[in-house]
């Protein structure tokens, strides 16, 4: 028996490249958007399904699991069929695969806009598609490891431990952050509340950045720039050392996206030690990525792939000296909830993953189509372009952040704040908004011109979907008389089984563990003041969900001068409880609403909601008319609040059975306070004539969306500040 | 809070799996050789027609 | 004369340059190989790197020993219904180039299935199919495309050699532990009397416990035997205070959790444990494609060909042979006994042997010892001994060869240890002692402290990062040390002795001059026609440097053994050999010379000096100031008033040295000082094994070098004197930062014994001083280092 012959599957590459280049525009497209949103507040006027706070979720979901996500398949299933000399394992995979990945973005492109969201960052896809990601990340790591098995060259190259990694870390965070508890069809609540929720949230957010945006692509770095550069890494045993390192240490940082938060200062430190000593095995990689274009960097200056790489790894090394740097608490202070915190993500976004994907698909075309690239020029172009991009992105936010930052915490003499109203700090970043707005575009006309690039030079190239190649298959040379490979057939299945089977018993101990602590009543010491949200405030909430409102709200006052000055009293772990899923926020494009609930008047929220500019001049809030117009669909109250029973929420059953009642008598109490203002009066009742008069059917105030809202804005906040001191002093530290 | 127990066991058992796998691997010699690996990698192994054909498959790599 | 390069193996195409398919090509080897790749689709070969093979030698059938099962069963290592496996040592190759082709040998043969390189280790495993094709088809086919594999008696015992992976595994146990201790005892240290921590201690503390169990019962087990042996030879090392610091820290931690005290010293411990490791992964730098154990048996075959009676030849292996045994020895082959030369031209090169620089004829009848390397015709010899009682091998019983310097030699950082482990204790007792009078609720307390703060890691890594790293250093230039512990003795060197013979001159022919009377242009013509039918070495030589001259068959040439040739044309002779042949007693001296005379009346002599490598003046002066330096040679003094001319100041010098010689020389010396002995052959080994340090120099350290502690590049041997330099800086350096590392210690020392040590005290002084200590040893060396680059 001679060499086997065999077929590379080209075609599946192909596709995943379609795919990452059509949603990397589709993304880019909505960010952009998004980015002239906050120039142009109405730009989308009054259309709900294009509305911020709910593309906002889309553009991120997009950019990451759309554009990233097909990127790493794409390049995975390259390389790995290469590395191995194999074929993928199984084509039927393969196509259940790409096919399944692009129907959830699909489905993910319709839901979110549709308002249908968990509001947990990263992860607002509600539980039915969480569950197809789930069964589909789990085809594509069975394809993997099957192809691993029959593959025909004994050594795993470190990319391929990557990819390993990639697989069982994200399967496992997916699974356990996702665990939720559905009360429709497409709604449900996270099992966990407040604190525990956020734990569980940035445990995850974090590693989702790690697995999902590092890990393949430290693995596709690995493999495309020595290919692409045509010689071998500059160290591989560093490689390795990098590989292990990154992966003992990398789980356990994510606390640090809670600093200053409710959470215990222990675990947030945890979270900041292990960050910071991330910087080690991260710089390794970089530099292990840099030095092996060392003696190559003429070919670095006509090579637009090589360049792509190069800017790329060196974004990583930003990034990765950045992120624990921002995890430093004086630093965190400072970046945490401003624009700095944009700018970091997305230097790593355009740099690090969106570069090295553009250099990847300038590798891979021309060998996909059999060709060269249709035009270096205008992949040179490209690059300029795409760099000077990312440049006029970055600067401006990194300034936008520190501006905005030190403006919230600037004090008068008196004691007051200088900028006591928000709208000012918001004012004076409008220019980098701008600038913002210009990077952004520069960066998509350059992957614009990829696209035609690419598209002309596929056209001119012949497509070999099924590649020739030939290797020697591994002989089973069993009971081997070299040490240490013994029984090689039987060592060489059994740490993949062992993976799978680890990971198996991972996902049933952790269940079993979390089933008792989720019938735990509460796990925080409580307040005694704090109380579940009435009927109608949690149909409220749900409608602050929908909207996307965390996108650009947080519900978290830091215990700083600053903060509780302009906010009020600082938040307690007790108050969040009841909150599932919590909705402290990432971002404060507007003010913190944790403690908003009595500050203005009910007539003042309807009136915002209507018209922001109306009551905040210069405001950026896009308006909410249609939360004013529809009617409140408030018929899964009773579904809802058992849903909050089972988590541990005392509701007690006639709660429950009165809660029609109850929203009835809370509605109409807030149309009775809107009453109180003649303007309202007049335009109101013109509105119930008109209707009338014409025999359309017309919605009570009460019965309307914005009405459950106002219930739920009212109440924030406004246990604690019921008086309560032993309640307190039980939490504060 | 408890939901640190969770935590903690979930990523002390991801650390414990991959701490196997590094040890299997090491068992099977993966890291015996630390240098040829990269070497090989760059080799492409698709079947070239003619000498001139895989003439561009290598340079393409370095244009 | 072509000035182009071979298109194949780079050198410049000479005289037997070949123009092949617009190629050109050094000679017809190398375009053989062309072809053969050619042919067989392999010619991306020459796109991964140009230039890039090796020629083939001209071997014809030199693998038959691999017909002889014996021999195969013992080489393959593994044979299983038609499929075997076998690793062949290729030193040959040498870049990406190699690599591939090794790799896709199967195009080249159907019936190889695959093959795999290591190229640190220089060596190739292949699986083939094995009926219709043979280990020795494989091994010629290889040699056929300039990859000739070295087989080697030594491959016999390393035809399963352990993998040791042991170091590896611990490491991980320990930095996975380490990772995960980290995490959980942190907590305690950022916050006390938090409600959730209050929760979780003892969860946190237990999971500590745990991951601390395999870290000492497996991870440290090395420091409990070292320690435990140290103590039943009743020596203290540096191990006994270590495996104390180990024991005490899980003991008392674990008593610290079980009655709540705190939350223990695990991650100190797991520390420890781990940062030692890694000193030790640093120290152990290997370098795969160098063997420094070598003996005869890594030079001589594994098999030869013997004559049976019946006059059919068969292949046996070597150590078959009997007395009176009839063997085949062919050109190029080592004769593997010493023996009786019955028939053929022998010319024995005894060069690597006895250091003996030129070639020497035998006839018939001469004894011929073993070793030699026949260079011209087929031999036939007659056994008369077996091999390991020949002459040179005998050399190998000699008591130098069992002894382990290493292990007699007392390392710096064991001479601290002793003390330092007297001191620890003195303190501890004392401590406790004051304590059980003023407050004995604290005295074990203390006692715990100060043995566990006194752990001397930050001193136990000193040696192993700066000697490691220095190893590190020394390799980049050209110095291939067998471990870290030879840079110590390096260190205490103070007598250099240099073997003359391919050590002081090189290997890479000699130096020929010419004195006498001006040839004519007919004799030149002449004379390089009739040196042309001549096989003998220095014929070879020198027709190899005389200029080109149109190809003339001669009318008659007379080859006369030991002797001489003489060519004819027309009326014209010349003679070529010996002064006696050619008819002139008057001229004397030792140095090797061929004379010519024309036509009966002399002419003059070629003169053939043995070439001195570059630099060896300075480099005598600058070492003779610090070092006793002597010159011991296998060779006749015939060189001597050359090297005294050379090397001005007084040296010793010692000629006609046999083997055993050079060895009883060293140890004479060795009663008043240590000795550095730098030599190449065979013939050094003994003196190599003998000294304190025996350094082997080699032109290419890929092929064979004889036992030795250090491999130094034949290009290196001129900077020598920084080597050593270097060596006792790095001393210096370890004993620095024993100092800083006491600093550190006499810090905690002072928690210790005022009863106060906290966890975490001892959580930042431990890996604070071990890095430090590492981050400073590594400055350092790197510094002086410098040096070296700087001079290359």
């Amino acid at each position: 028996m001679e060499v086997q012959q065999f077929h590379y599957d080209n075609k599946i590459v192909q596709k995943f490249l379609y795919a990452t280049m059509l949603w990397g525009v589709v993304g880019m497209v909505v960010g952009l958007l998004l980015a002239f949103m906050f120039l142009f507040p109405n730009l989308t006027d009054g259309i709900s399904w294009l509305s911020f706070g709910r593309l906002r979720p889309l553009h991120t979901n997009a950019v990451i699991f759309a554009f990233v996500g097909n990127a790493i398949f794409a390049g995975v299933y390259y390389s790995l069929q290469r590395l191995l000399k194999a074929r993928m394992f199984s084509d039927a995979l393969s196509s259940i695969n790409f096919w399944g990945w692009q129907l959830i973005i699909v489905s993910a492109a319709i839901t979110l806009p549709l308002g249908i969201t968990t509001s947990k960052e990263y992860a607002e896809l509600e539980w039915p598609i969480d569950i197809a990601i789930a069964l589909i990340w789990v085809v594509f790591g069975w394809n993997m490891i099957g192809t691993i098995l029959k593959r025909r060259q004994r050594h795993l190259y470190v990319a391929v431990w990557f990819y390993l990694a990639t697989f069982v870390t994200v399967a496992v965070l997916h699974i356990f952050n996702s665990l939720e508890l559905p009360v429709a069809a497409l709604k449900s609540y996270s099992v966990y509340a407040g604190v525990q929720d956020a734990l569980v949230q940035w445990w995850y957010g974090h590693n989702a950045v790690a697995f999902f945006l590092t890990t393949p692509f430290l693995g596709l770095m690995y493999y495309f720039v020595p290919k692409a550069a045509n010689r071998p890494v500059y160290s591989y045993r560093l490689s390795i050392v990098h590989f292990w390192s990154l992966i003992f240490i990398y789980i356990w940082a994510g606390p640090h996206h809670l600093l200053y938060s409710a959470l215990p200062d222990w675990a947030q430190n945890l979270g900041v030690v292990f960050s910071v000593m991330l910087i080690a095995p991260s710089w390794g990689g970089m530099i292990n990525g840099l030095l092996t274009l060392r003696g190559v960097w003429d070919k670095v200056r006509s090579d637009a792939t090589l360049k792509f790489m190069v800017v790329a790894i060196t974004g990583y090394g930003m990034a990765t000296f950045e992120g624990p740097m921002l995890s430093l608490k004086n630093v965190n202070a400072i970046a945490h909830f401003s624009d700095w915190v944009i700018a970091h993500v997305h230097v790593g976004a355009l740099a690090w993953n969106g570069f090295l994907t553009f250099g990847m698909i300038y590798y891979l075309v021309p060998k996909m189509w059999k060709t060269t690239l249709y035009s270096k020029g205008l992949a040179n172009f490209h690059f300029w372009i795409g760099t000077l991009g990312i440049i006029l992105y970055g600067l401006p936010m990194y300034v936008a952040g520190f501006t905005q930052a030190l403006m919230w915490k600037e004090f008068n003499p008196d004691g007051t704040l200088v900028y006591g109203n928000f709208l000012e700090t918001v004012q004076q970043i409008i220019p980098m908004y701008w600038m913002r707005a210009i990077g952004g575009t520069l960066f998509i006309v350059g992957m614009l011109v990829m696209v035609y690039n690419v598209i002309v030079t596929i056209r001119k190239g012949s497509s070999v979907e099924d590649e020739l190649a030939e290797a020697a298959a591994l002989t089973r040379v069993t009971g081997r008389r070299t040490a240490g490979e013994t029984f090689h057939t039987w060592l060489e299945r059994r740490p993949v089984q062992l993976t799978i089977l680890a990971t198996v018993a991972i996902l049933i101990g952790g269940i079993v563990q979390i089933i008792p602590t989720l019938l735990v009543k509460t796990n925080i010491p409580t307040i005694t003041s704090v109380k579940p949200y009435t009927p109608l405030e949690l149909e409220g909430r749900d409608l602050y969900i929908r909207e996307g409102c965390v996108g650009c709200h947080s519900q978290m006052i830091r215990p700083f001068r600053s903060e509780v000055e302009r906010y009020g009293e600082y938040a307690k772990a007790g108050e969040f409880v009841y909150d599932h899923p919590f909705l402290w926020g990432s971002k404060r494009t507007g003010p913190d609403l944790l403690r908003v609930g009595g500050k203005y008047s009910d007539n003042w929220h309807l009136n915002h909601m209507y018209d922001p500019q109306s009551t905040s001049a210069g405001s950026i809030m896009p308006a909410y008319q249609w939360l004013v117009k529809n009617e409140h669909d408030r018929s899964q109250v009773e579904a809802k609040m058992n849903a909050m029973v089972t988590l541990g929420v005392p509701y007690t059953d006639e709660d429950i059975t009165n809660a029609q009642q109850s929203m009835a008598e809370q509605a109409l109490q807030i149309e009775k306070n809107l009453y109180s203002d003649p303007e309202f009066v007049k335009s109101y009742e013109a509105d119930k004539k008109y209707a009338e008069e014409n025999g359309l059917e017309f919605v009570e105030m009460r019965n309307r969306e914005i009405v459950g809202l106002i219930a739920y804005l009212q109440r924030l906040g406004t246990d604690i500040k019921v008086k309560d001191n032993d309640g307190l002093l039980s939490e504060n530290k | 809070m408890s939901v640190i127990y969770v935590l903690l066991s979930i990523s002390v058992c991801v650390a414990v799996v991959f701490f196997a796998a590094f040890i299997f691997s090491v068992k099977r010699g993966q890291y015996d050789d630390s240098y040829t690996p990269s070497v090989r990698m760059l080799f492409e192994d698709e079947i070239i027609k003619k000498t001139t054909k895989n003439n561009n498959q290598n340079k393409s790599q370095t244009d | 004369m072509s000035s182009s390069n071979c298109f194949h193996c780079g050198d410049p195409c000479e005289r037997t340059a070949v123009f092949f398919d617009g190629k050109d090509f050094c000679c017809n080897g190398c375009k053989t190989v062309y072809e053969i790749f050619q042919t067989n689709g392999l010619e991306s070969y020459y796109e991964l790197e140009a230039a890039a093979g090796s020629t083939p030698k001209a071997m014809a059938n030199s693998f038959d020993f691999l017909e002889n099962q014996d021999v195969v069963q013992k080489l393959l290592d593994f044979d299983e219904d038609g499929i075997q496996v076998v690793q062949f040592h290729i030193p040959q190759m040498h870049c990406s180039s190699c690599i591939w082709v090794l790799e896709n040998l199967n195009r080249l043969n159907g019936s190889i299935k695959s093959s795999q390189v290591d190229f640190p280790k220089r060596k190739v495993r292949i699986t083939f199919e094995s009926h219709g094709f043979s280990v020795k088809d494989l091994a010629v086919l290889l040699a056929k495309i300039g990859y000739e594999p070295s087989i080697v008696l030594e491959d016999y015992s390393e035809a399963n050699k352990k993998v040791d992976r042991k170091l590896l595994y611990k490491l991980g146990v320990a930095g996975f532990s380490f990772g995960n201790v980290m995490l959980l005892s942190f907590p305690e240290y950022f916050e006390v009397q938090e409600f959730w921590l209050d929760q979780y201690k003892p969860f946190f503390r237990w999971l500590m416990f745990a991951f601390s169990l395999p870290v000492v019962f497996y991870a440290s087990q090395d420091y409990f035997k070292a320690a435990f042996k140290g103590l039943r030879s009743k020596v203290l090392n540096i191990d006994v205070p270590i495996a104390l610091g180990i024991l005490t820290l899980f003991v008392r931690s674990t008593v610290d959790i079980i009655f709540d005290f705190g939350s223990g010293f695990f991650d100190s411990l797991t520390g420890l444990v781990f940062f030692l490791l890694i000193g030790r992964f640093f120290q152990q730098k290997t370098y795969a494609h160098l063997s420094f154990e070598r003996d005869y048996t890594s030079y001589f075959p594994i098999g030869v060909t013997r004559i049976r009676d019946t006059m059919e030849e068969e292949n046996i292996e070597i150590y078959k042979i009997r007395q009176g045994d009839r063997l085949l020895v062919r050109n190029q082959e080592i004769i593997p006994v010493d023996s009786i030369l019955i028939t053929g031209h022998a010319q024995i090169d005894y060069s690597f042997v006895t250091g003996e620089s030129e070639s020497v004829p035998k006839s018939s009848g001469d004894k011929l010892f073993a070793g030699g390397k026949q260079l011209g015709g087929l031999l036939e010899v007659e056994a008369l001994k077996s091999v390991s009682q020949s002459y040179l091998t005998q050399l190998w019983s000699n008591s130098a060869f069992s002894k382990n310097k290493a292990s007699e030699f007392q390392t710096l950082t064991d001479a601290i240890g002793k003390r330092f482990t007297i001191a620890v204790l003195t303190i501890a007792i004392a401590a406790t002692s004051f304590w059980v009078w003023y407050e004995p609720s604290k005295a074990l307390n203390v006692f715990t402290a100060v043995l566990i703060i006194a752990c001397p890691c930050a001193i136990a890594l000193a040696a192993p990062f700066t000697l490691g790293n220095l190893l590190r250093i020394f390799g980049r230039n050209g110095f291939y040390l067998k471990d870290t512990n030879t840079i110590e003795r390096l260190a205490k060197v103070d007598t250099l002795v240099f073997d003359k013979t391919g050590t002081l001159t090189s290997n890479s022919g000699n130096t020929i001059v010419y004195e006498g009377l001006e040839l004519t242009d007919d004799e030149a013509s002449l004379l390089k026609n009739t040196l042309r039918a001549s096989n003998h070495p220095l014929s070879r030589e020198l027709y190899g440097i005389l200029k080109d001259q149109e190809i003339m068959t001669l009318d008659d040439f007379v080859q006369s053994t030991g002797k001489g040739v003489q060519g004819t044309l027309g009326k014209h002779s010349i003679k070529v050999g010996s002064a006696k042949f050619v008819g002139n007693q008057s001229v004397k001296g030792q140095e090797t010379s061929v004379h010519i005379s024309s036509d009966e009346n002399y002419r003059g002599r070629f003169v053939f000096k043995s070439k001195y490598r570059k630099g060896l003046v300075s480099l005598f002066k600058k070492l003779g100031n610090s070092y006793s330096l002597v010159i011991l040679s296998g060779d006749n003094d015939g060189e001597r008033r050359k090297l005294q001319n050379m090397f001005p100041f007084q040296l010793p010098m010692f000629f006609n040295q046999k083997p055993n010689d050079k060895l009883e020389f060293i140890q004479s010396v060795q009663r008043r000082s240590n000795v550095l002995m730098v030599g190449d052959g065979l013939n050094d080994a003994g003196a190599l094994a003998q000294s304190n340090v025996g350094v082997a120099v080699s032109e290419d350290v890929n092929v064979f070098s004889p036992a030795c502690d250090a491999i130094l590049d034949a290009k290196k041997l001129t900077v020598l004197d920084s080597f050593l330099r270097l060596s006792q800086q790095s001393i210096r350096i370890i004993k620095w930062s024993f100092l800083l590392s006491l600093c550190y210690n006499i810090v905690g020392l002072y928690f210790a014994v005022t009863g106060q040590l906290l966890p975490v005290i001892a959580a930042i002084l431990m890996p604070l001083s071990s890095i430090s200590i590492v981050v400073f040893t590594t400055l350092a060396t790197n510094l002086f280092g410098s040096v070296l680059n700087s001079k290359s």
